[in-house]
């Protein structure tokens, strides 16, 4: 069963539809959208992925498809027919490029879509139960091959990212630390020289005094 | 004086310096014009005492001068003071011109002729002789001072003095003007010194007093320069003082001063101050019903609501006064300063005010950039910030905090600072802007605009009829909802049960489901209950079609109100939206029923009274508490015609910034125009959905309180589910630091909403205002319009929680304190003893204020207002924007007849028309036809014995019936279609409410008594004070404490 829908643009993973009253039912549905939206962010960076994908979280899998630079994505319980899902997909897909297509890439603004919502709802409704007639034909249909479609885990997905993130922040960090390192070692420096020559120059600080008194008082 | 004594130093005199202040009353009184009342003043004390010869030719002038008032008789100890004189004078320069030749002809007659004109005048010398010495006394004294000093060579000065026409300024004049008219002068001369005598000796009475009443009538001053040398001239004589003249407080009505001149102390004003304040003399017998007051003359807000426009340079750019109206444009800097000024100090918002064609907020994306906003107090960008650094960085207007401009808004700065892209840049020109809002300012997609129907169908509304005008007036509005195509729409009605309706798509008649477990309401369809309008179309047409028969022989008494509202809120939680009540039964069963605790009129005058003002259960609240927190707004329609606790049910629409519509005895046949254009408008009207608003302001003020029809989220966020052009908020600002030190604070009001399009949207509106150190500056500067909005939602709140009484004494109280603190500003310096003042920009306040204790939620006590309808009233103006609140306060009432005897109507006549009347019956003339328009309803008074002609061609046949069943509709005659089109126009000018037409005939009781009389704000209705006592009482109180 659907649970969420949005749809939004790879560039810039900017949102340009969602749903209706998504995720009625779903606990913890902002937790989800959190993942959807990370998702998204990250899809800019990774142009090689593959366009289809299911995404599993928790007790949902994502599916999304990626065309024409945009997004489609929908979550549903695991048990649900990933044939399905991708069927329902791409119905979304094609209904959105043939109203909104041209308009896709200038769109300025969030949500700038959102009409599109209805036409979610009317299709999710379609996709609701996997046992009328006409889901059980497309579950049939051979023609929707989705088997070498990829599943991955959520943590692994966004994982990729994270670990770029890593990377990036070790090797600043190893800058910055050298950096420090670099700092510390020509202080140790300079307080080792001052540590050899400081007694050095006292004795000869008070034998100069002395002379000098002496010269003075005598 | 100084201005004039170039000729004499001699006079310069200390003693002069409080002769001044006595004549300038004369600027006061208004007669005058103001600034040529300075000049004359030092005319007067310049003159040397030895002037004989000019001021004989004074007396003459002094006889036509309009001058005299009692004044100059009280000066009288001496026996040989004609010299009246010093009263005269001010006025009008250019008169003088006139003055010379004129008069002197007319001299010798002059005195005779006077006195048969006033008929008064003749008792005033002997009154004034006795009892004025006394008061007078000290003045009196100060010209015998400057005698000394006159120098000999000022005769001749002093003669040319009567006939400086030429200059408004008499000394440089009277060098020359004495040449040119010397032979006049001397011919004025004998007669005069006869003149004189007379006045010495008992004649003086006579003469004296009549010429001033006939002058004071007639502002323009004569030449005030012939009096004025008497004066001194008397003084010689006499060796008394001269008498100081007493400044006419009273202008504006002669008869005052003629009738009280004992009581008067001596008033005087500088010109200057003429500008600040405004001044009326009230009964001079404080307290004392004086008729002669001219009621005719007191201030009155005839032409509506004037925005205040007086903005000083460089705040041009703050945004239209009609999103932000501040109760003073000047902010005072200290907390005594806050604590000296008694009216309310905050700021009136409406955020989506409707604007004007061509003015409207221009809509800006930021989305790429990112909206620019101070780091700390997250201020949005606006005309005030200042860019330093060439352009690299800018300053926060409210917090001073340095920010950097971000890459992509980065522009150069020119020579004078000023960003080269300015002109592209409307977020950096005008006060009023709207962005488009970034992901980051939703926690969801916008949401479509949802209207959810929650009507009662017990037997009460069938038979009000009222199910079929709603089910109509919304199938009429399904075209024009908002939002297409997303809108959704749903409905539920319920008596003792509670009736669901499954308006699937696919279906082609709804399904009803009735769910009758009220005490665990359920939803018995998890969909389709709230459907897209655009897919499910056919199925509410048939729904809104079969609604009224569907119900119509329902015999059903109970409404199961508290869980049908349970039921709406579980099925619209989701989304959230507008949620419509249409109630017309007591809610009787399951959880939220009420007891007819009732209007019980014992329990008025006491402590327990406002707790019928407040809702009874707590259900209500905790409803509407709810109901915000999931974007959900209220708006009750209430019909019922027994007590039904609207303050229990309208507590939903108060704390879900809604609004109440209340219908009482409502019946299709009368009402269904009326609620059917206002549920058209509430459901058309554009609305901003799943809003909050905050108010920003700068360093060392914060706003404290916030009044109106919303919920507070945390202390200064204020939610409001659903929005729109109707509803203002009012919140009161005080000061953090004890000085504040900047020299002008900002204000920033920030809507954050989702327009019907789906758009998310920031609405802001920037204004700046200066600090002030002077209280006259604040009272300058002050807004009537937004402090009465303000005055009225505090005496409203106040009603809350204790008396009417109480709320009322408390607006009074308010006003006093204000005028007294005003009055010890400039009161004592100008010795403005007898008279009200009051600043120039509060000179309606009084009456306002008036008219708000005569307000339907502040009026009188049980027997003067249902219940249910003061609180109805008070819901609506803790909503009202100013303008239309100041309309309900002070309505305006038309004559009718004369426009539509007249054949023909142009554009320009209707202006004419809509003359504003005073609202007083002495206003209503019995030939005549009136309407009354308080923005909520029009009332057609017809006049007793207005011409039937025009009774007939509007009411036809129906014009002997009684009127209170006779409804106006166009008729087939050129008057009748007049009058339609006016009402029309009336009706544009305030599209927010239909004003519904009730005729009355004069004498027509009990309707008249209650739909036109007790409205009529300046009478003394009922134990309630008329304008003329009210301001008598305000000025008794303001001086006794002063």
């Amino acid at each position: 069963m659907v649970k969420l829908t949005m749809i939004a643009r790879v560039t810039d993973g900017l949102p340009l539809a969602e749903g209706l009253d998504d995720g009625r039912e779903v606990k913890d549905v902002e937790l989800y959208k959190q993942q959807v939206k990370a998702l998204f962010k990250n899809l800019a960076n990774r142009p090689n992925d593959p366009s289809r994908m299911s995404v599993e979280t928790g007790p949902y899998v994502f599916h999304y498809i990626i065309e024409g630079r945009v997004c489609y994505l929908t979550m549903c319980d695991r048990a649900y027919p990933k044939k399905l899902a991708f069927q329902y997909l791409e119905d979304l897909k094609n209904e959105f490029e043939r109203v909104n297509g041209p308009q896709i890439e200038t769109a300025a603004r969030p949500y700038a879509f959102i009409k599109f919502d209805t036409f979610i709802q009317r299709t999710k409704k379609l996709y609701q139960d996997t046992h009328t007639q006409r889901n059980i034909a497309k579950l049939n249909d051979e023609l929707y091959e989705v088997h070498q479609i990829m599943t991955r885990n959520v943590q692994e997905v966004l994982g990729v990212g994270e670990k770029l993130d890593q990377v990036s922040e070790m090797s600043s960090r190893l800058t910055s630390e050298s950096r420090i390192y670099a700092d510390k070692a020509r202080d140790l420096n300079r307080q080792a020289l001052i540590r050899k020559w400081a007694p050095v120059a006292i004795v000869f600080g008070v034998v100069f005094l002395l002379f000098w008194v002496k010269t003075k008082i005598w | 004086m100084g201005t004039e004594n170039p000729g004499r130093p001699s006079f310069p005199a200390s003693p002069f310096a409080a002769a001044p202040p006595t004549i300038t009353p004369f600027s006061n009184s208004g007669h005058v014009g103001g600034s040529e009342a300075s000049n004359l003043r030092p005319t007067r004390p310049s003159f040397p005492p030895n002037t004989l010869p000019p001021i004989t030719a004074g007396p003459a002038g002094s006889g036509e001068p309009p001058a005299f008032r009692p004044a100059p008789p009280t000066r009288f100890n001496d026996p040989s003071l004609p010299a009246p004189p010093s009263s005269y004078g001010p006025p009008a320069s250019g008169t003088f011109n006139r003055f010379p030749t004129p008069p002197f002809g007319s001299m010798p007659p002059g005195p005779p002729a006077r006195a048969p004109l006033v008929g008064q005048p003749p008792f005033q010398p002997p009154p004034s002789q006795v009892s004025p010495p006394p008061p007078f006394r000290p003045q009196g004294q100060i010209p015998a001072v400057p005698m000394g000093s006159p120098p000999p060579g000022v005769n001749t000065p002093q003669i040319d003095s009567p006939f400086p026409a030429s200059r408004p300024n008499f000394q440089p004049s009277f060098p020359p003007t004495a040449s040119g008219y010397p032979a006049t002068g001397a011919s004025s001369q004998p007669t005069l010194p006869g003149y004189v005598k007379q006045s010495n000796a008992p004649f003086q009475a006579p003469q004296g007093p009549p010429v001033q009443s006939p002058f004071q009538a007639t502002p323009v001053g004569y030449a005030p320069s012939a009096p004025t040398p008497t004066p001194h001239y008397l003084s010689q004589q006499g060796g008394l003082a001269q008498a100081p003249p007493v400044a006419s407080p009273y202008g504006l009505h002669s008869r005052d001063q003629i009738q009280h001149p004992g009581t008067m102390p001596p008033m005087g004003s500088m010109q200057g101050l003429i500008e600040d304040f405004s001044s009326l003399s009230i009964g001079s017998v404080p307290g004392s019903i004086d008729p002669g007051v001219d009621s005719k003359a007191l201030p009155r807000p005839l032409d509506g609501d004037v925005e205040p426009n007086s903005l000083p340079e460089g705040y041009s750019v703050n945004c239209n006064a009609r999103y932000l109206r501040l109760t003073t444009n000047a902010i005072p800097n200290s907390q005594s300063l806050v604590s000296r000024w008694h009216l309310p100090l905050g700021a009136v918002v409406c955020p989506l005010a409707e604007a004007p064609e061509g003015e409207e907020v221009s809509v800006l994306n930021f989305v790429s950039t990112g909206i620019i906003r101070c780091r700390r107090c997250r201020t949005y960008v606006n005309p005030f910030i200042t860019f330093t650094d060439s352009g690299r960085k800018w300053r926060c207007n409210i917090c001073a905090l340095l920010n950097d401009v971000p890459g992509d808004y980065f522009a150069h700065l020119d020579a004078t600072g000023r960003r080269v892209d300015l002109d592209q840049r409307p977020e950096l020109t005008k006060g009023s802007v709207e962005f488009v809002a970034p992901t980051e300012y939703m926690v969801r997609p916008p949401m479509p605009p949802l209207y959810f129907f929650l009507i009662d169908v017990s037997i009460s509304a069938v038979r009000s009829g009222m199910i079929e005008v709603v089910a109509k007036t919304i199938k009429s509005c399904l075209d024009d909802l908002p939002g297409y195509p997303r809108t959704q729409i749903g409905f539920i009605t319920y008596d003792s049960t509670v009736h669901f309706y499954n308006m699937k798509s696919s279906l082609t008649q709804p399904q009803m489901m009735v769910v009758t477990d009220l005490e665990d309401i359920f939803i018995p369809l998890p969909d389709d209950l709230l459907v897209n309008l655009s897919e499910s179309r056919t199925v509410v047409d048939a729904f809104l079609d079969s609604l009224p028969t569907m119900f119509q022989d329902n015999l059903n008494m109970e409404s199961a109100f508290g869980p049908a509202l349970k039921a709406a809120f579980m099925v619209m939680s989701q989304l959230g939206g507008k949620l419509l009540i249409f109630q017309n039964t007591m809610p009787s069963l399951g959880v939220g029923r009420l007891k007819l605790r009732g209007d019980d009129p014992r329990a008025y005058g006491t402590d327990k009274e406002h707790s019928l003002r407040v809702p009874e259960d707590p259900f209500y609240k905790q409803m509407a508490a709810d109901f915000t927190k999931y974007q959900i707004g209220v708006n009750v329609y209430a019909f019922s015609d027994k007590y039904s606790d609207l303050a229990s049910i309208g507590t939903l629409a108060k704390y879900t910034g809604g609004q109440v519509y209340y219908y009482p005895s409502f019946q299709a046949a009368n009402h269904s125009e009326k609620l059917s254009h206002e549920l058209t408008r509430d459901l058309t009207r554009e609305t901003a959905w799943e809003a909050v608003m905050r108010i920003r302001c700068g360093k060392g003020i914060r706003f404290t309180s916030y009044h109106g029809n919303f919920m507070l989220r945390s202390t200064d966020l204020v939610a409001l589910p659903a929005v729109d052009c109707d509803k203002a908020y009012a919140m009161q600002l005080s000061l953090e630091e004890t000085l504040l030190t900047n020299q002008t604070v900002y204000f920033q009001v920030a809507l954050l909403y989702t327009a019907s399009c789906g758009e998310r949207r920031i609405r802001v509106h920037t204004a700046a205002a200066p600090v002030v150190s002077d209280l006259g500056e604040m009272y300058r500067q002050a807004d009537n319009g937004a402090i009465v909005s303000l005055l009225s939602r505090l005496a409203i709140e106040k009603t809350m929680s204790s008396k009417l009484e109480d709320a009322r004494s408390n607006v009074h109280l308010r006003i006093v304190k204000a005028l007294r603190e005003y009055r010890n500003l400039y009161a004592v310096q100008h010795r403005l003893g007898g008279r009200l003042i009051y600043p120039e920009s509060l000179k309606f306040l009084p009456l306002y204020g008036l008219a708000l204790c005569k307000s339907t939620p502040l009026r009188g006590g049980y027997a003067d207002v249902p219940l249910d309808e003061r609180c109805a009233a008070g819901f609506t103006m803790m909503a009202l924007p100013v303008k239309s609140l100041l309309k309900l306060l002070y309505p305006s009432l038309i004559q009718l007849d004369d426009y539509l005897l007249k054949p023909s109507a142009n554009a320009d006549e209707f202006r004419k028309v809509m003359k504003r009347l005073p609202l007083t019956a002495d206003s209503l003339d019995s030939r005549g036809l009136y309407v009354y328009d308080d923005g909520l309803q029009l009332v057609l008074w017809f006049g007793r014995m207005l011409s039937p002609d025009i009774a007939m061609n509007l009411l036809g046949p129906d014009a002997a019936a009684e009127l209170s069943r006779v409804t106006l509709v166009e008729r087939e005659t050129e008057m009748s279609r007049k009058l339609m089109l006016l009402l029309k126009k009336l009706r544009e000018s305030d599209p927010s409410y239909y004003q519904l037409c009730h005729l009355v005939r004069q004498g027509e009781q009990p309707r008249e008594g209650f739909m036109v009389l007790t409205k009529l704000v300046e009478d003394q209705t009922g134990g309630t004070n008329g304008y003329v006592d009210w301001l008598v009482q305000l000025h008794r109180q303001v001086q006794q404490n002063a």
